[in-house]
């Protein structure tokens, strides 16, 4: 009954979005009853969604789709999950937020009707494109041909609270940039005014702050879950990501100077495009099975025809759209060395070639085994070694750029920076006297707290504060780069100082960590609703009264046979302590215990962003 | 004071500390030596992880072998050449810097480059 549901209003809401889109050529709609169908459709496509993941609670295993990737014992948080935890599913997802975008931009007032409307049949576009791939090679509604009572069970390693709730946040932040795409290219068609660059500021904000939630998520995530102690690997499935959140993070950039009156329009939709690009081209190298990962569910050569048949349309739509009704040359820029706009060319630089070096690197293992027919890597240190580096002068300028003047190279207050950085970098070379020397460390911990400190110092000396809406709004730029540069210093304590102590332990036996004592008490063994837990526990700081209980080990899912790990992590402000149950050896345990320090600045510098990103939007 | 007077003295500062820096470099011991070189191979076993943060029996095995090879007094480019030899350029995280190699290598630094030139030159003429 829910596939029947499901699959026709899915279809319904295809053919509303055909008949709108040909209705622009044939006749034309009032603006009330054309708005009245976009939102029409987009309940239908959430109506679709809905059943699915009804199909999903119920464990309707008549759904060939629940059948393969849910179980009946399987607790309700993850059978609802389930829904996305597959290919079709998540397919059906990104559709549904595609529509709820629509849905929302419908709502958008201040703007020029016809506008509106433009950008509204270009989504009814996408919405039909990746409708029928939805229909025609990844239908989540097919029937199941044989009678079973028992599903195949969803992929341990995904049945876990954070990646429940990561796809959709990613997602939203993905499928966000198809609003702004089509705002730009609408932009193109009618030269009009400028009117729609704030209107795509707004959105394209909000895609970057999902899709920054999205990331966040996924590598905490990777964090406590995948157990082995770091939480960013240059995995190609992260630099797929990462990819359109650079160049997002530019347009954001590059959208300031339109408060600025430096429009770079050309520049603006150039990267509009190329955001919603690279989330197309993401979703066709995850679900392509070209690379192997864990979100890659099913390799079917078909689909990745059909996405990178997508992939092409969009892309080259875009572009030639952008070739052809190529915006008006606007005003020539303000470049002095060194002003805001300058700062902000060179930030959108930076960010170009750091987003095209991560794609080079992602595919270049592809295109090797294509032409060579050889498997090379292309990992963490080749990104290391190139992305970073190329960084760096951006960090340098990030921490003064939002106090730049738009007209003259003159800064205010300019003695107070140069005393700020001297001390500064006296502290660190101090601090890194005492520790452990690494040429890394010191570079990353002067620029997080280099940021930092400028950021402080311009809040307090270019404006008054005052505790209002309106003053957090002025300092938000400043607010963003603090939480920027809290989080490099994290990344940098993190990576660099983390520390590894081996232990060989029996049950009852205490060790030594961090000089206090630990007490690795028992091996536990529980059956849980669908899997088997293998716990050790441990007590840390036995000796205090406020110690702490620590519990690592690993999960056995008997329906899909898999072991899963699962860190034991003590959360203190300055360090994680992490634990790591290894196996059983002459009776005795390997335990492998690492003390990240800063780890939690990462999470606190990504939160201050996702912050600001909010606040941003409320900002004209 | 000037912003550019500013970031001259920011840019000596900073390439000074840097160069400072390298001078004092530490003598690694060998265990932090075989730590850098595994976390930049690739457990062939496992799915995305290095050598150095894998338990898998494949990644003990070539533990060893790396603090054997190190303990011998061959030194790390030695060594990945031997695990090439075995396993296949597959192995290595950080991409060989051969010829064949020199577009991955460069590109970034050539777009760089490119993007340096530009800013130079949409700047030529102002007073700096």
């Amino acid at each position: 009954m829910s596939s029947l549901v499901g699959f026709s209003s899915l279809v319904l809401a295809i053919g509303i979005n055909f008949y709108l889109f040909l209705s622009r050529y044939i006749f034309k709609f009032q603006k009330q009853k054309f708005n009245l169908f976009i939102r029409f459709s987009s309940l239908l496509t959430l109506l679709s969604f809905f059943s699915l993941m009804y199909a999903y609670v119920v464990s309707d295993f008549s759904i060939y789709n629940v059948f393969q990737n849910s179980h009946s014992n399987k607790p309700l948080i993850y059978k609802i999950s389930g829904t996305w935890g597959n290919h079709e599913g998540s397919m059906l997802l990104w559709l549904s937020i595609l529509s709820i975008f629509s849905f929302f931009f419908s709502f958008t007032k201040n703007i020029d009707e016809s506008f509106q409307r433009l950008t509204l049949i270009i989504q009814s576009l996408l919405h039909i494109l990746f409708g029928l791939f939805i229909v025609f090679t990844s239908n989540p509604f097919l029937v199941n041909s044989i009678l079973v009572n028992e599903g195949l069970g969803l992929n341990p390693i995904l049945q876990d609270p954070g990646l429940a709730v990561h796809p959709p946040i990613l997602y939203v932040g993905y499928v966000g940039y198809s609003i702004v795409f089509s705002i730009a290219i609408a932009g193109l068609f009618q030269n009009t005014d400028d009117e729609w660059l704030y209107v795509a500021k707004k959105w394209s904000l909000i895609s970057w702050t999902f899709l920054t939630g999205g990331i966040a998520l996924g590598s905490y995530w990777a964090y406590y879950e995948l157990g082995w102690g770091g939480w960013w690997f240059w995995d190609p499935v992260e630099n797929i990501s990462l990819m359109p959140w650079i160049a997002g993070l530019a347009l954001v950039h590059s959208l300031m100077m339109v408060r600025g009156e430096q429009a770079i329009k050309k520049w603006i939709v150039f990267l509009s495009i190329l955001c919603f690009s690279l989330s197309v081209f993401g979703t066709f190298l995850v679900r392509s099975g070209i690379l192997t990962s864990v979100h890659s569910f099913t390799a079917d050569a078909s689909r990745g025809i059909f996405i990178l048949l997508i992939f092409f349309i969009v892309t080259g739509f875009g572009f030639l759209v952008f070739l052809l009704k190529e915006p008006k040359k606007s005003n020539t820029l303000n470049l002095l060395f060194i002003n805001k706009v300058s700062a902000i060319v060179i930030n959108n630089i930076l960010m170009i070639i750091a987003t095209l070096t991560i794609l080079l690197g992602t595919i270049y293992p592809i295109i090797i085994e294509v032409l060579y027919n050889k498997r090379i890597s292309v990992g963490g240190p080749y990104f290391n070694s190139t992305v970073i580096p190329i960084m760096i002068p951006g960090f340098l300028l990030m921490s003064i750029a939002p106090i730049l003047s738009w007209q003259t190279n003159k800064i205010q207050n300019s003695k107070k920076y140069a005393i700020g950085f001297i001390m500064l970098s006296i502290l660190v070379l101090i601090q890194s006297y005492f520790s452990d020397f690494n040429t890394w460390g010191f570079v990353g911990l002067l620029l997080g707290f280099w940021i930092i400190l400028a950021s402080i110092i311009a809040i307090f000396s270019s404006y008054k504060v005052k505790f209002n809406i309106k003053f957090f709004q002025i300092i938000n730029p400043h607010i963003a780069h603090i939480g920027v540069g809290i989080a490099i210093v994290g990344i940098t304590c993190s990576s660099v100082f983390q520390n590894e102590l081996d232990f060989n332990l029996n049950e009852g036996d205490k060790f030594n960590v961090n000089g206090k004592t630990v007490l690795f008490q028992e091996i536990e063994n529980t059956n849980k609703i669908n899997y088997q837990a293998l716990r050790g526990k441990f007590i840390f700081d036995i000796e205090k009264n406020q110690s702490k209980k620590i519990e690592a080990g690993k999960n056995y899912y008997p329906v899909s046979k898999m072991i899963t790990s699962e860190a034991g992590i003590l959360h203190q402000w300055n360090k994680d302590i992490y634990f790591i149950l290894g196996d059983q050896k002459n009776n005795e345990w390997f335990v492998k215990v690492l003390i990240n320090p800063f780890v939690s600045f990462i999470w606190l510098g990504v939160a201050i962003m996702i912050y600001s990103g909010f606040i941003a939007v409320t900002r004209r | 004071m000037k912003l550019n007077h500013f970031f001259r003295i920011l840019l000596i500062a900073t390439l000074g500390f840097v160069f400072f820096t390298f001078k004092i470099f530490a003598v690694e011991n060998i265990d932090e030596r075989v730590k850098n070189l595994t976390l930049e191979l690739r457990c062939m076993t496992c799915q995305n992880q290095s050598i150095y943060d894998s338990d898998a029996e494949f990644s003990k095995d070539i533990k060893k072998i790396v603090k054997r090879k190190l303990q011998e007094g061959l030194n790390e480019r030695d060594i990945k050449k031997f695990l090439v030899q075995r396993y296949g350029e597959y192995i290595l995280f950080r991409p060989l810097m051969n010829y064949n190699n020199i577009f991955l290598w460069s590109f970034p630094f050539i777009l760089l480059i490119i993007g340096l030139f530009f800013v130079l030159i949409k700047t030529k003429g102002k007073k700096i």
